[in-house]
């Protein structure tokens, strides 16, 4: 446990000296502004370049309610640019370590496997899931501003719900960088198979239980319906036993000295 | 007796190539040896089985009657300089080392300031690492090394990249660590060197492993 303390610290150190604590949540932040101000000012912004040229703005448009709109930034903004943005921000999690000597220099200290990757995963999670919570945050105060407010309640849960699906984010980045050597492959692997699993939500009921990415498609729903269906616990444990399983890979895969770089 | 470490007949082979033919060893407390040898010889591969880096096909490798299925407390009993320091260059040499210490689980002590006074750091290591020359950077985990005082320190190629004045400060200071009751140091080097002798030779040659 207190190896475990004294890496986290370590890895929590290197976010700040490497400014990574001020553009992750600024890029969310910026997301977050996105959706909101751009849904509510798209027909000034068309009128200002000339007109719609043919495009019909639907003037009922300032009338969405705000979870929708919530629920938008969700989808279109942290579901694709936001998940790209957290692959590159941890494409050199553990590779980066390997390149530079930097696991084996650990490794041969007394640490054990266990506590570097829960280490890694863990200061990461916190770190995103602050920089996602915060962006959210944001969008919600835009949101609130400019369309409805959102029922508090479905806010915390919705979060909740997505901040899940940032785990298995964060989880199986670290596994894919723990196993390639190229910072590259690693983006091209981990964004195609998120994106992927996220474009497959609402293929198949039975898929979806075992989809992590359904997390946040029951954070839009939390947000649009304010309602749950409860087998949702299901779908909650595989992510949960899903990302377990990739930290497990991962660590596995250093523990049979499978890293070194030749 | 039990020797400080202990290698026996250690085999290791890359693809079908076979690297190490059964390398025997042991040294005790208080001795500093030296791997001397041609690239290639099974050097540094030897040192990355002790340091737990590489696995191994046959032989026993111990320090202090411990293997590596002891897990943390095998790796309690050395402390291992490579022969590149890489380390996180943005912060200070002696955030680093109290880092090590804490992995070590070793408590704040004087031995720190001292070796800090000895390798003459006392301007440079509260600086970033980042701004270290190569000598340095050596010196610093010299310090890590002596203050945590494991009973193995064991370093790769640690004379790469010294002139030669700070060859032989780095000579001296490792001999004055052991003759105050350091423990035992191990490195690794391609080159033995003539005048005072400074270590026990353990010589390896291609295709032929074998210690004297």
């Amino acid at each position: 446990m207190k190896q475990f303390a004294i890496l986290t610290k370590k890895e929590t150190l290197q976010f700040i000296r490497e400014l990574k604590i001020v553009w992750l949540p600024l890029a969310f932040i910026f997301l977050g502004i996105t959706q909101p101000v751009v849904t509510y000012y798209l027909p000034y912004i068309l009128e200002a370049f000339g007109g719609g040229q043919g495009i019909i703005i639907d003037s009922s448009m300032k009338d969405i309610a705000g979870n929708e709109i919530l629920a938008s930034t969700l989808e279109s903004q942290f579901d694709q640019l936001g998940v790209i943005i957290i692959v590159i921000s941890m494409m050199g999690v553990v590779q980066s370590d390997k390149a530079n000597g930097m696991l084996g220099f650990i490794l041969t200290r007394p640490v054990k496997v266990e506590s570097y990757i829960s280490s890694k995963i863990f200061s990461n999670y916190m770190f995103v899931a602050g920089s996602v919570a915060l962006g959210y945050v944001v969008s919600y105060i835009y949101t609130n501003f400019l369309f409805t407010s959102i029922p508090f309640t479905s806010l915390i849960v919705a979060l909740l719900f997505y901040l899940l699906w940032v785990l298995f984010v964060v989880s199986f980045t670290t596994m894919v960088s723990t196993f390639f050597n190229s910072q590259g492959v690693i983006a091209l692997i981990s964004i195609a198979v998120l994106l992927g699993i996220r474009m497959i939500v609402g293929l198949n009921p039975l898929l979806d239980r075992l989809n992590p990415a359904s997390m946040s498609e029951y954070a839009k729903e939390a947000l649009v319906f304010a309602d749950i269906d409860m087998s949702v616990v299901w779908s909650v444990l595989i992510t949960l036993l899903l990302s377990a399983i990739v930290m497990n890979f991962a660590k596995m895969w250093i523990a049979n000295k499978k890293y070194n770089i030749d | 007796m039990i020797h400080l470490l202990n290698i026996s007949n250690l085999k290791k082979s890359y693809s079908e190539k076979q690297v190490l033919k059964g390398v025997n060893l042991n040294v005790k407390k208080g001795e500093i040896l030296g791997f001397v040898g041609a690239n290639g010889a099974g050097k540094t591969t030897t040192l990355n089985i002790i340091t737990g880096m590489l696995d191994y096909e046959s032989g026993v490798v111990e320090i202090n009657g411990l293997n590596q299925t002891a897990g943390l407390d095998y790796k309690k009993q050395y402390f291992f300089i490579p022969d590149t320091v890489n380390v996180f260059k943005n912060v200070s040499g002696l955030d680093w080392i109290h880092f090590l210490m804490n992995l070590y689980e070793i408590e704040e002590n004087n031995k720190l300031e001292e070796y800090v006074q000895v390798f003459q750091m006392q301007e440079s290591i509260d600086k970033p690492i980042g701004t270290y020359s190569y000598g340095m950077l050596h010196k610093m985990s010299l310090i890590a090394a002596f203050t945590i005082n494991p009973p193995i320190i064991i370093m790769d190629e640690p004379l790469n990249g010294l002139d030669p004045n700070a060859v032989v400060v780095f000579k001296d200071l490792i001999k004055s660590y052991v003759d105050q009751g350091g423990n035992c140091n191990l490195f690794n080097t391609s080159f033995g060197y003539r005048g005072k002798n400074l270590y026990y030779g353990c010589h390896f040659k291609r295709r032929q492993n074998y210690s004297t």
